[in-house]
């Protein structure tokens, strides 16, 4: 009420100034000013670090671990100013581009607007709600990561959340090399905010790094207080950034404008309608989501074009994850019969998506649905895989990375999708039963994710359980699983001979003296990629076997082996005739 | 404080924070235990690894991630983090942990080696933990092992350490040490010692632990001087006279009222 007083009474004094002298009119400045300070208190800064860690899509420690892991980015800073491999800091899972290369990444998704540049994200809670000044990220490893910053206007402590939670892009930029490794404190310019705001996501890209980045800490500067100063900067408008998310994906059908008197003046589209369908639709092919919305608004021809199901076979939600709700699902869900490839990871969270809208959308869409990457979607429950493996037997692809609210039970409807050929369950709770379960019936599986799994009491069985049913893998992430040791390496080495990806990283049970990593290059001669992270006991024998026996090599990590002399490296190298090796 | 390779910690929170009241960890280096040579024979510098055990665990304390009832967990905990370290970490070093409960009055106290620990009530030791010896000069330790040596160093779990929790009372006095002092200094003369001690301000308390330690400083150089050590070498089969020349850290405090 204060700040609109004082508004309207500069308003005022500003009109009265310009109808008089100027020295009347800096006078009169100059005493509102006075005013001002004189009447309204000081607008207190106040800077906080991060009080907790709510949500993040990846991390390169264990769970329930303080090493490398994402609940670090929290608090106080642990290591900077100082650079370097540390673990107390935040780490992601992969950087660079080696994970995209393998032939167990995905196809990208059609669409995928140029902006949109986010593989990892992380979010923090801060105590108190402000209105931003500055983020400042405290980088102690490799940094430039960094792409985009947001704020919600939810309080994630308040009792009674609001329904409309908002998101707001504070800063956004393309990820651009930054030369030195070394520690430094990334201070971007960030938009005004209209609300205040405690919590602050964090998206990176770490394509163009050559290691880790490391996060220390997060610091938020706001001010408590709603900044006067916002009141003189009239907001832009910026046609591109809709804030109101449903308009663009919204039932266009209501805005058809009629003509005055009721009666359709048909003009005609002109050149539009010389043209061939097919080609109209092969040049709407090229838009992005959101301009294909808009576009459907436009005028009946294109409306037709532009919820033509033959449009939608590849549809990606990931970039509007913060405005994609059920409605907007529930508005699309006619242009979708034809939907074969669906990437909601990200979306839906704190109640943006439930139950309801997403079996209603799986249950219209799913019929011809070949892959869904569902990663971090923490809305999904046991009756959403129910209503997946009941609607979409054609399933090819399912991604859960991350979904570590998901129930245990969930998992067990996954046996169901019998045509199953990639399977992602990183860091989910999923379980021995259900794992072996869906082992016995998803026999075409070609690539197998189960890095984090914890809850998976005996990996040499799975291990066994693989190599009898599942001979067309390709490729396996058995990152930290901790208990597998050179029986279920043998196994598997004996059963799935096609293996051309194995990650066997923190898996500390596995021993060199046993001759397991030896027996098992000598029976996988297709492997391309070998990761034996911080394995202690891998000895020069078996680099020798890997090189006599795997010609195909391309990537091998053995980080943290105790003792390999610089000889072998080099005997690696020439031995194996490869454009590419990231031997670290 | 005698000696550089032994690491201490203390931690008081503030009142008002909810259960515990105070934190003493110490970690020591001890040599390999292969009968052999020490440490530097594979190349490993000993105090490293004590010394990152010690940071773990108090990085563990810091931010919450124990229960004080059983703090067996903080070394638990602090050796599976050493283990998450991208670079091989190799030593070994035993362990020494105490946790005041402010609100239980209870000591919950762990133990892995031959550190240990001694409640004092009115001039009687009340509670004592015992060394944990495998044999003759060869404590319990944690260790991470070289590969290939892992059959030959000897490494204990933390499930080892002997745990225990006791009710205490005001005025009793927590007596930390390393092995230097117990190995040098028999129980009735760290007794004498602590009859000295007349009030509860820290001043008087660092004087007597300071002179706690000088005196086993001095009798772990007497050459004739029957110590702890030398007797327990005696009753098996060592004929040894004289104190044990060794890193020595002593840590006295006493249960008092909270005053402003």
């Amino acid at each position: 009420m204060l700040t609109l007083l004082s508004m309207f009474y500069y308003i005022c004094l500003r009109r009265r100034s310009r109808s008089g002298t100027r020295g009347e009119a800096l006078t009169s400045r100059r005493a509102v000013e006075s005013g001002h300070r004189a009447t309204l208190p000081i607008n207190v800064e106040v800077e906080q670090y991060a009080k907790e860690v709510l949500d993040f899509s990846s991390h390169y420690g264990s769970e329930n671990s303080m090493s490398y892991t994402m609940w670090n980015l929290a608090g106080m800073p642990n290591v900077y100013p100082s650079s370097g491999d540390f673990t107390q800091t935040a780490v992601f899972r992969a950087y660079g581009t080696w994970w995209e290369q393998c032939a167990s990444a995905p196809l990208p998704f059609r669409r995928t607007p140029k902006a949109f540049h986010s593989q990892d994200y992380i979010e923090l809670a801060f105590e108190e709600p402000v209105y931003p000044t500055a983020v400042e990220v405290l980088e102690t490893y490799h940094p430039g990561a960094i792409v985009q910053i947001m704020a919600c206007s939810l309080n994630p402590f308040s009792q009674n959340p609001p329904t409309d939670v908002r998101w707001e892009v504070l800063w956004a930029e393309e990820p651009t090399k930054v030369l030195t490794p070394q520690a430094r404190q990334f201070s971007p310019s960030i938009k005004q905010l209209s609300f205040p705001t405690n919590l602050i996501r964090v998206e990176v890209n770490s394509s163009l790094l050559k290691y880790y980045t490391e996060l220390d800490a997060v610091v938020l500067r706001g001010q408590k207080d709603r900044p006067i100063l916002s009141l003189y900067k009239m907001p832009r408008i910026d046609i591109c950034d809709l804030s109101d998310s449903d308009e663009e994906l919204s039932d266009p059908g209501a805005s058809f404008g009629q003509a005055g008197d009721g009666k359709h003046i048909n003009l005609g589209n002109g050149y539009f309608d010389k043209l061939p369908y097919e080609l109209i639709q092969l040049i709407v092919s090229h838009l992005t989501l959101s301009d294909l919305c808009r576009l459907t608004q436009t005028c009946k021809l294109l409306h037709q074009h532009c919820c033509d199901p033959l449009q939608y076979i590849q549809l990606s939600l990931q970039p509007y994850w913060a405005r994609l709700s059920d409605t907007s699902l529930g508005h699309l869900q006619g242009r979708c019969t034809l939907l074969q490839r669906l990437n909601l990871s990200w979306t839906g969270n704190r109640g943006a998506l439930t139950l309801t809208g997403f079996s209603s959308f799986v249950k219209a869409c799913g019929g011809s649905l070949v892959c869904l990457e569902l990663s971090c979607c923490h809305f999904l429950s046991e009756p959403c895989l129910e209503v997946i493996s009941q609607t979409c037997p054609r399933l090819q692809e399912l991604n859960l990375s991350s979904c570590d609210r998901l129930h245990p039970q969930a998992f067990t409807h996954i046996s169901k999708l019998t045509r199953l050929r990639r399977l992602v369950l990183y860091r989910t709770k999923i379980e021995q039963t259900a794992m072996l379960s869906i082992l016995t019936f998803c026999i075409e599986l070609r690539h197998l994710n189960l890095g984090s799994c914890v809850m998976i009491e005996d990996y040499d069985v799975v291990a066994s359980m693989l190599a009898v049913r599942s001979c067309s893998l390709r490729s396996l992430d058995l990152w930290r699983c901790r208990n597998l040791t050179e029986r279920g390496l043998a196994e598997l080495a004996a059963g799935c001979r096609l293996l051309e990806e194995l990650d066997l990283g923190w898996c500390s049970t596995l021993q060199s003296s046993s001759g397991c990593f030896q027996h098992l290059v000598r029976n996988l001669p297709c492997l391309r990629k070998l990761f034996l992270t911080a394995n202690r006991t891998v000895c020069d024998s078996d680099i020798e076997e890997l090189a006599a026996n795997c010609p195909a090599l391309q990537h091998l990590d053995i980080l943290g082996v105790y003792y390999l002399p610089l000889s072998f490296l080099i005997y690696l190298y020439f031995s194996l005739s490869i454009t590419q090796v990231y031997i670290r | 404080m005698y000696g550089e390779n032994y690491l201490l910690n203390v931690f008081v929170t503030p009142v008002g924070s909810p259960t515990w009241g105070a934190c003493f960890l110490m970690c020591s280096k001890s040599s390999v235990a292969d009968g052999v040579g020490g440490w530097r024979d594979y190349g490993v510098d000993p105090s490293q690894f004590s010394a990152t055990l010690m940071r773990t665990c108090e990085r563990l304390v810091k931010e919450g991630r124990f229960t004080p009832s059983s703090p067996v967990g903080i070394l638990t905990s602090g050796y599976y983090e050493l283990l998450q370290n991208k670079v091989p970490l190799l030593g070994s070093s035993t362990a020494c942990i105490v946790v005041l409960d402010r609100r239980s009055h209870q000591l919950h106290t762990c133990n892995l080696g031959d550190s240990g620990f001694l409640v004092v009530r009115g001039g009687e030791v009340v509670h004592r933990s015992d060394e944990q010896q495998h044999y003759f000069n060869t404590p319990f330790q944690l260790s991470i092992a070289p590969p290939g040596a892992e059959g030959v160093v000897l490494s204990d779990s933390p499930e080892a350490a002997d745990s225990a929790s006791f009710d205490v009372q005001l005025g009793d006095i927590i007596l930390t040490a390393s092995d230097g002092l117990f190995d040098n200094m028999p129980d009735y003369m760290i007794l004498q010692e602590l009859k000295k001690l007349k009030s509860a301000n820290y001043d008087s308390i660092q004087q007597t632990a300071q002179s706690i330690a000088k005196q086993a400083h001095e009798l772990a150089y007497d050459p004739n001087y029957m110590s702890p050590f030398a007797q327990f070498a005696c009753d098996n089969g060592l004929n040894v006279r004289g104190g044990k020349p060794d890193d020595i850290t002593v840590l006295l405090s006493i249960v008092a009222e909270y005053t402003d």
